[in-house]
């Protein structure tokens, strides 16, 4: 069996970039494979180490523009999930094309796998680090017409079937369902592997294959969400508290809170 | 515009404090998954009511389920559902089957222009993002417990039953232990991480809290990796976001998904022994200290009064 994996080139959530008026520059901030995928890309690595799978394909649209300098970006980052030990990985980006809604991001991400061959099982992240709307999985279950299990903490795969223990709000529960299915972990399922130098240099000869709107059979790719984005900023007084010993640290502090109106020494 | 508000009876309320501020002259009606007493209903102010009461919320199959069999009945814009995962789940798989656009942790909505505008928090708490959608779509919204209600009157109560099969089958359901822990009314929280080297050294954080009225809170290590303490203390992104009026954060190095959970505090202390410790750029109070040195010492100071 095969397994495919949805890897998010996300925007770097510690390099945010705003214009003088506070307008986030969605442009200038570099990305990085999104934090939760990694803990996907490692749980197919494991099933395929336990025997259980033959083939890990990483599969990606890039969002975030599909300018020359992106698109290299992207590629540098799919290297990283390839030294993983992944397989292939499938890039979508074509600069015709702006994707407004994860409806679109999702749709072409269906029509990748259905193309690309026979997938049991898809993995993915809960999230994604940077728009954080967990909706793209669900969404690519929904369009492949297969069952979607998401906040796995702990899967097993069983003759034709997935057992998933996984965390809601309120109860654990731990659930099946048939295969072929699209799964979404969170990042209490493993630590992902960092791969050695010698992965790193294998890497580079395994493929990277991209595709772009003409490969996929999808018709339309309209405008349906607009999104315009500021920064917070976040105002804090970044005092130090020096002091010659612990207790004149304490008593500065103690009375720092108390002209804030906090006096810990009357609660 | 035609609003659908989607979840159980004791979703709803919130719901429609959610959408109060764009209701306006919109037709808002309800879809209750599961049982749902009239007086309950007279009380949110939609104009029409389905129940389902075979559906079970629990699962994102009968969710979906109640929805298509609504919408094969009437159209609405929007369809809305109070944040949680499984409905995160329900409201994408939706949203994939109208063709249309969704919004999820919208945390509130205002209109401009006529247009309903939602608003929601991205890159890890540091920007705000506005967005606008094209009909039909989906929004899944942070709500908090009241709200206002709306102002309809009750036309029409309408049961539905579901049909179809789930292709989730559930095996087993732990429900989990809960705690007293309100963190987020907390009006202190003292807040432990990494700098803590034993489970039992996490004692000190909680005489510290008693002595002052605090929460106790904690950064993911604590809880995710170390299963010090259990997830209710978890603050962060993946955690709980708080607002209390002091953040002390004893330990922490101050992750980015941890300071999302933080940022709405009114003032913010770290206590850190590395000075490069991340946490002091988003503090308004630092004091570089080994914790083992400060801790049992401020407990001290404290008790003294």
């Amino acid at each position: 069996m095969n397994i495919a994996v949805l890897v998010k080139v996300a925007l770097d959530t510690s390099y945010i970039r705003v214009d003088p008026s506070n307008r986030v520059l969605f442009d200038e901030i570099p990305m990085r494979i999104s934090d939760i995928d990694r803990n996907a890309v490692e749980e197919a690595l494991r099933i395929k180490q336990q025997g259980l799978a033959s083939r890990v394909s990483a599969f990606t649209v890039l969002t975030w523009g599909s300018n020359p300098k992106r698109v290299s970006e992207a590629q540098n980052l799919l290297r990283e999930v390839l030294a993983m030990g992944a397989d292939e990985a499938y890039l979508f980006s074509d600069p015709g094309v702006s994707i407004s809604s994860q409806l679109y991001t999702s749709r072409i991400l269906a029509s990748m796998i259905r193309r690309s061959g026979d997938y049991s099982l898809i993995l993915s992240g809960e999230a994604s680090i940077d728009g954080y709307s967990s909706q793209v999985p669900c969404r690519v279950a929904e369009e492949l017409g297969l069952p979607c299990v998401s906040y796995a903490r702990r899967i097993e795969l069983r003759e034709g079937f997935i057992v998933v223990e996984r965390d809601l709000e309120d109860y654990a529960e731990v659930v099946r369902t048939r295969l072929p299915a699209v799964v979404t972990v969170t990042r209490e399922i493993n630590v992902p592997r960092l791969p050695t130098l010698l992965q790193i240099r294998l890497a580079m000869k395994k493929p990277i294959n991209m595709v772009s709107l003409k490969d996929l059979g999808i018709q339309e790719i309209g405008r349906i969400h607009e999104r315009a984005a500021e920064g917070v900023k976040m105002q804090r007084k970044n005092i130090m508290i020096e002091g010659r010993s612990v207790e004149e640290k304490i008593e500065k502090l103690l009375e720092m809170l108390a002209r804030e109106g906090i006096d810990l020494t009357r609660r | 515009m035609r609003i659908l508000l989607v979840g159980r009876i004791t979703e709803l309320q919130g719901l429609a404090g959610f959408v109060y501020p764009i209701a306006g002259s919109s037709q808002v009606d309800a879809l209750i998954l599961g049982e749902a007493g009239e007086k309950e209903l007279q009380g949110l102010g939609v104009s029409r009511a389905y129940i389902a009461d075979n559906a079970d919320p629990g699962y994102s199959d009968d969710i979906v389920e109640a929805v298509r069999e609504i919408l094969g009945r009437n159209s609405y814009e929007y369809i809305i559902l109070a944040s949680s995962r499984i409905n995160k789940e329900a409201g994408s798989r939706i949203a994939q089957r109208i063709g249309g656009p969704a919004i999820t942790e919208a945390s509130s909505c205002y209109l401009e222009g006529g247009k309903p505008v939602f608003v929601r928090s991205i890159m890890a708490g540091k920007a705000i993002s506005r967005e606008t959608i094209t009909p039909p779509g989906v929004v899944v919204a942070l709500i908090g417990g009241g709200g206002k209600s709306l102002s309809s009157r009750l036309e029409a109560i309408e049961r539905i039953r579901i049909s179809g099969e789930r292709r989730i089958e559930v095996i087993e359901r732990k429900p989990k232990q809960r705690g007293s822990v309100r963190l987020e009314e907390a009006e202190i929280i003292v807040s432990v991480g990494r700098g803590f080297k034993s489970r039992e050294d996490l004692s000190m954080a909680f005489k510290l809290a008693e002595l002052i009225g605090a929460q106790v809170g904690c950064s993911r290590p604590i809880a995710a990796d170390l299963k010090w303490l259990p997830e209710e203390h978890w603050v962060g992104l993946s955690g709980k976001k708080v607002r209390p009026k002091l953040y002390m954060a004893i330990g922490i190095s101050g992750q980015p998904q941890h300071l999302a959970g933080i940022m709405d505090s009114k003032i913010i202390v770290a206590i850190n022994k590395d000075p490069n410790a991340p946490i002091f750029k988003y503090a308004d109070y630092g004091v570089v200290e080994d914790l083992y040195q400060l801790v049992p010492k401020l407990i001290e100071r404290l008790s003294r009064r």
